[in-house]
């Protein structure tokens, strides 16, 4: 009959005897060998290769003192005109009073103040400058990246496929999307660095009118705060600077006389959000190992099973004179 | 043999013979591909098909309801989160037959395969419209480009390289078979392409196996860095093997709930043996899953939040009890050989598993305490047009190839079928009675 | 010095150019051009001349220009427009009277009374027919045919008509001129209206304000004498530089209103540390005027709110004298907003259409779950039957 299965046909397999060792027999073994050298290799990665954090050469950042803030937003104005960006007059079309940050508004003071008319605080949000920042960990074609010297996160929009995995990274919730238009872009602070370049200095540290928010190198931003708690005892919440562990140590560092979770700024605690998740992630495809030990025990395996369902194929065939379907 | 001889109950030797064993995949016969329900899917996929259009001319803002705290909306979180695991039949049944040797679940393979490619392709294109720069996807070709650590970057390689090269080419077989049938011309190069496929045979399906595992389990990393943002009842490092189990369970109900739905509607004898395969390696599988999740839950400190008067609480029951029940259905439908329950078993847990994967990406998912997210109109709108442009190929290709299992006799069923309609008259084109020859045996014969 | 005037404006047939007037009166140049850089100085708030570019251009500009006739007729008035006026120094009045127009004719300022001021009133009118500038201070009654307030026994409404008929523009300064003023107010028994209310066909400036600024006035004359044209207009007549914006947006003590930091009566904290009065019933967010940047005698600060008395919107018709002295006003969306964001802002939410279109979608897997678990019920039933009669047939047969 016609319908004897010419695909079907299949090569004698070869016996013992016609080779020192099989293909199969060579992929069996590779793979008795193989997968106990992956685990040791995944469990002991983290020796091999410490999952370090890499700290940029010279990192720079902000020191903002919540407590010396008037809320008189020219910081806002300013970030705008430094990276000529139209103002966010949404809310009456007139004056620039974004709600959040968005992308027009790059910094943005909020105000904390409480019910109970207890005391009140303004906060400027921007962009951290983490030292693990999710949002660089979590960009699939590394479109988010940070400089190695001066540690400033960046957008490359030639390489962003607007997937928005960082906005949702990110424990602070600062890149963000532009939701209009054909070219969306994702918009955050990057520290002025076309300023810097220039040698001048971040658009909101130049115009701050009390010096609530300066400008440095991340150790003497540090230095500074320290000292502003020493003289200050009692002044400052916890007597501690946010952003010096916490998510892993910041860039931008915060003093203020409220809770630090009261301005929006989470307690994270010294572990950054992609070492203390995906920890075992890194593990277990280090050198993409496991995942080629399980390819080759996956093979070996199908072939096995491959050999009995083809049998039985061929059974079938001649039994009910139809075409096997593979 | 006499239409008398029927499936004796169990417990009476000797075992009668499965007279509704599935030995074959054939068409679906005899239905015409145009009826309601068609043009209904046909609809929503126009539908949506404009709204697409007004997305990418004016941005995902005025087409969703995705804003700045929910960067991802159900485009993301539902087609590809949920519905590729639901759809992932080709990765779990492939399993369970080729890996673990359960011999009765091949005649399933072709269903599996089917439903996951279309699971995939329309997940993968609604992706397409949801990123907000596709352009510059071309970076997938250089691997010195990704990011290798982010899950983000793992989904969507993985996904894109699996469903185009493995699952594509494990789903050509039955179309190859389609074109041996329609014209004897075609018959050696279709024969050289088989035998290419079955040489590489292993080696595809190993990759197919490989790459959902790595895949679907990163669709579960990816909520490991919303942190403290996912509520504790769902977040924890075991995520992603969680996910992994998760589309396990759900795709046998997709798999086997779908072909038991379809032999219902279509008239088909259906397989007891191998459904009672199917839902005693699903039930398994829930109740380890179920196992693993809650004792997790002990061991963080977390399950006492499920006791909570809140809402989080709420759909972790539901979930649980979605799951649970639904395994336990199956299994009290080997026992009571009832397909309704069995069905009604893989629908809850499959519902419960999708519960189960969408939440920690949307309802379990809290980056302010006064943010929210409900998808808008259109992007529901567009979600439901992809979903029903899968069902309705799907639709259109049992009807066109040999997918759906059969006893044999349904061939020669269908054989004279045809041979009665007469030649020119049918558009399946197994049989071309009359033109290059006969193939089947004719009544008199 | 207004007899002078007079006299000088009846004598001469043909009027000298303001430079010959000045050479005649002995102004050296220098004085002149001194005259001149006080006009420029005049010049705040995007007044005309800004678009000369230097002083000789105002010179040359001027010096070929005739000093404009200018007839200043007083009605229902308490003359605190024509006293505002002398509390200017960039022109101080007597430059303007003397070197930048002629004013023939105004009763507080004229040496003549009587009979004489009546004939310089003619002779003004006569001989610079169709050229003079009007000035009205002060509402015009109408009731009872407008006996309430005369003229040389005629009746208000009649001067001002016999009067602007023959004039190039009318200027309406004060509220009482602009739409009726103190002498409108509620009852308003004697039938007190402004001047666009009986004049028409005329080109005619508001000026409203009680007293008004007097730099608003200056603008618009000296705009006219060097550009031989009046200001922009708003939909009131009033010219839009000094008019076009409230007072609440460019209050000195915007800053308070925006933190929220207002004063709750006369003398409290919050009044004593010159915090916004807005809860006090300032009517700045609703009155149009220029007196939070352009203060009064020429003094920082001396202004209604900045002596720390809420503004009583005197230069709008429906809010002083309608509107409670203490009584707030709302705000209108125009003005920014008055908080800043809060910590965490709401964001998302479901819309009606969505969430029945989830319903429908869930209602509708649902149903047809439960409808083919039905199916199955009853197909298994139904097999199950079949097996049952062919069991029953067969051992029928068997028997």
């Amino acid at each position: 009959m016609r319908n004897e299965s010419k695909t079907l046909a299949l090569k004698p397999r070869r016996k013992r005897t016609d080779v020192a060792i099989t293909r199969r027999e060579l992929i069996t073994n590779i793979a008795k060998a193989g997968v106990p050298a992956a685990v040791g290799l995944t469990v002991g990665a983290e020796m091999l290769h410490a999952e370090e954090v890499p700290i940029p050469s010279a990192p720079l950042g902000l020191l903002y003192d919540a407590s010396l803030c008037i809320g008189c937003k020219a910081c806002e104005a300013a970030c705008n005109e430094a990276n000529n960006t139209p103002p966010d007059t949404s809310r009456d079309g007139l004056h620039q009073a974004p709600t959040d940050l968005n992308v027009f508004t790059r910094n943005i003071i909020k105000l904390y103040k409480p019910e109970d008319g207890s005391q009140s605080s303004f906060v400027k949000r921007q962009c951290m400058q983490c030292f693990d920042p999710g949002c660089v960990a979590g960009c699939p074609f590394e479109a988010l990246y940070k400089d190695q010297d001066s540690g400033v996160v960046h957008w490359d929009g030639d390489k962003c496929i607007g997937c928005r995995y960082c906005t949702i990274a990110c424990p602070y919730s600062v890149p963000r999307f532009q939701w209009l238009g054909l070219d969306p872009v994702i918009t955050k602070c990057e520290l002025c660095s076309h300023r810097l370049a220039k040698g001048l200095k971040p658009g909101c540290t130049s115009v701050c009118p009390v010096g609530a928010v300066i400008f440095g190198p991340r150790t003497a931003l540090l230095l500074e705060a320290k000292r502003r708690i020493k003289n200050n005892p009692g002044r400052y919440y916890q007597d501690r600077v946010y952003g010096e562990t916490d998510n892993g140590g910041t860039q931008a560092l915060y003093l203020s006389r409220v809770p630090f979770d009261k301005l929006g700024l989470p307690d994270i605690g010294p572990e950054s959000g992609p070492s203390s998740t995906l920890r075992w992630q890194k593990r277990i495809y280090s050198y993409f190992a496991l995942p080629a030990v399980l390819y080759a025990a996956l093979v070996t395996v199908i072939r096995r099973n491959q050999h009995g369902h083809e049998q039985e194929a061929h059974q079938q065939e001649k039994e009910t004179g139809l075409r096997a379907q593979i | 043999m006499s239409t008398a001889t029927l499936t004796n109950p169990p417990g009476i030797f000797p075992p009668a013979p499965n007279q509704n064993r599935w030995e074959r995949a054939v068409p679906v016969y005899g239905v015409s591909v145009f009826n309601k329900f068609f043009f209904l899917l046909v609809g929503l996929a126009i539908l949506s098909g404009f709204l697409t259009i007004y997305r990418e001319a004016v941005g995902l803002g005025p087409a969703s309801g995705m804003n700045d705290k929910f960067g991802w909306g159900i485009w993301k979180t539902f087609n590809v989160v949920v519905l590729t695991a639901w759809g992932s039949g080709a990765f779990a049944v492939g399993i369970a037959a080729w890996v673990f040797g359960r011999k009765r679940l091949h005649t399933l393979m072709r269903m599996a395969l089917l439903t996951s490619m279309l699971a995939y392709a329309c997940g993968l294109c609604l992706l397409g419209v949801d990123v907000g720069r596709p352009w510059n996807f071309y970076w997938v070709l250089f691997p010195w480009n990704w990011n290798v650590h982010s899950p983000m970057a793992e989904v969507a390689i993985c996904m894109s390289v699996y469903a185009s090269i493995p699952l594509a080419l494990e789903n050509i077989p039955p179309i190859l078979e389609r074109l041996w049938h329609f014209d004897v011309r075609l018959q050696p190069v279709v024969e050289k392409l088989e035998h290419a496929l079955h040489k590489f045979f292993p080696f595809i399906v190993a990759l197919a196996y490989l790459l959902p595992g790595m895949h679907q389990s990163s669709l579960g990393a990816l909520m490991l860095l919303g942190g403290q943002r996912v509520h504790p009842l769902w977040q924890t490092p075991f995520l992603p093997l969680l996910y992994v189990g998760a589309a396990s369970f759900m795709s046998f109900g997709c798999v086997a709930g779908v072909t038991m739905l379809c032999c219902l509607v279509w008239k088909r004898p259906i397989d007891r043996d191998v459904l009672e395969e199917a839902a005693r390696i699903t039930a398994w599988i829930i109740f380890a899953w179920l196992v693993i999740r809650n004792l997790d839950l002990l061991f963080r400190g977390a399950l006492f939040t499920a006791f909570h008067p809140t809402e989080y609480a709420l759909i972790f029951w539901i979930e649980t009890f979605l799951i649970g029940y639904g395994g336990w259905l199956l299994l009290q439908s080997l026992k009571d050989r009832k397909l309704r329950t069995m069905f009604l078993g893989y629908t809850l847990s499959s519902v419960g598993g999708m519960l189960y994967r969408f939440s920690p990406t949307t309802l379990a998912y809290m980056p302010g305490p006064k943010a929210t997210y409900f998808p808008s109109v259109i992007e529901l709108l567009i979600a439901i047009g992809f979903a029903s442009t899968g069902i309705a190929i799907f639709l259109v290709m049992v009807k066109l190839f040999a997918i759906l299992p059969a006893p044999v006799q349904e061939w020669h069923n269908m054989a004279l079928y045809f041979r009665a309609r007469g030649p020119y008259s049918n558009w399946t084109k197994y049989f071309n009675f009359g033109f290059f020859g006969d193939t089947e045996p004719t009544e008199s014969d | 010095m207004g007899n002078a005037c007079a006299e000088e404006g009846a004598k001469m047939s043909k009027q000298p150019t303001i430079a010959e007037h000045l050479e005649a009166s002995g102004v050296s140049r220098r004085s002149f051009i001194q005259l001149c850089s006080m006009l420029m100085v005049t010049a705040p708030a995007g007044l005309a001349l800004t678009n000369k570019k230097s002083v000789f251009e105002i010179a040359a500009a001027i010096g070929k220009t005739q000093r404009p006739s200018v007839i200043w007729l007083h009605f229902q008035d308490c003359t605190g427009c024509t006293e505002t006026l002398l509390r200017t120094s960039t022109p101080d009045v007597a430059h303007l009277i003397l070197d930048v127009i002629s004013l023939d004719y105004h009763e507080t300022l004229m040496a003549a009374s009587g009979a004489q001021a009546e004939a310089a009133l003619r002779s003004a009118m006569a001989a610079n027919a169709g050229k003079y500038v009007l000035v009205v201070e002060g509402a015009i009654p109408m009731k009872d045919d407008g006996v309430y307030m005369q003229l040389n026994s005629k009746p208000a409404v009649q001067v001002l008509r016999e009067v602007a008929s023959k004039a190039a523009a009318v200027i309406a300064i004060g509220s009482c001129a602009s739409w009726g003023g103190v002498p409108s107010a509620d009852p308003n028994p004697t039938g007190a209206v402004g001047v666009d209310s009986l004049i028409t066909g005329k080109p005619i400036v508001n000026l409203p304000g009680c007293p008004p600024n007097p730099y608003n006035l200056l603008g618009v004359v000296l705009e006219y004498v060097t550009m031989g044209k009046l200001p922009q207009l708003d939909e009131v007549g009033r010219p839009k530089f000094a008019y076009e914006r409230v007072i609440h947006e460019n209050c000195p003590r915007r800053a308070h209103f925006d933190a929220g930091r207002f004063a709750g009566a006369f003398g409290d904290e919050g009044h004593r540390k010159g915090w916004c009065l807005y809860k006090m019933g300032c009517k700045g967010p609703v009155t149009h005027a220029a007196c939070s940047t352009r203060h009064f005698n020429e003094i920082a600060d001396c202004w209604p709110i900045g002596a720390g008395i809420p503004c009583l919107g005197c230069t709008e018709k429906n809010v002083v004298w309608k509107m409670g002295t203490f009584e707030t006003v709302p705000i209108h969306l125009a003005t920014p907003p008055d908080t800043y964001p809060p910590i965490y802002s709401s964001v998302g939410g479901a819309t009606v259409g969505a969430a029945a279109l989830v319903g429908a979608v869930a209602g509708a897997l649902g149903g047809a779950t439960y409808v083919y678990s039905q199916r199955f019920q009853s197909s298994q039933e139904a097999g199950a039957e079949r097996i049952e009669n062919a069991r029953a047939q067969a051992e029928k047969k068997e028997d």
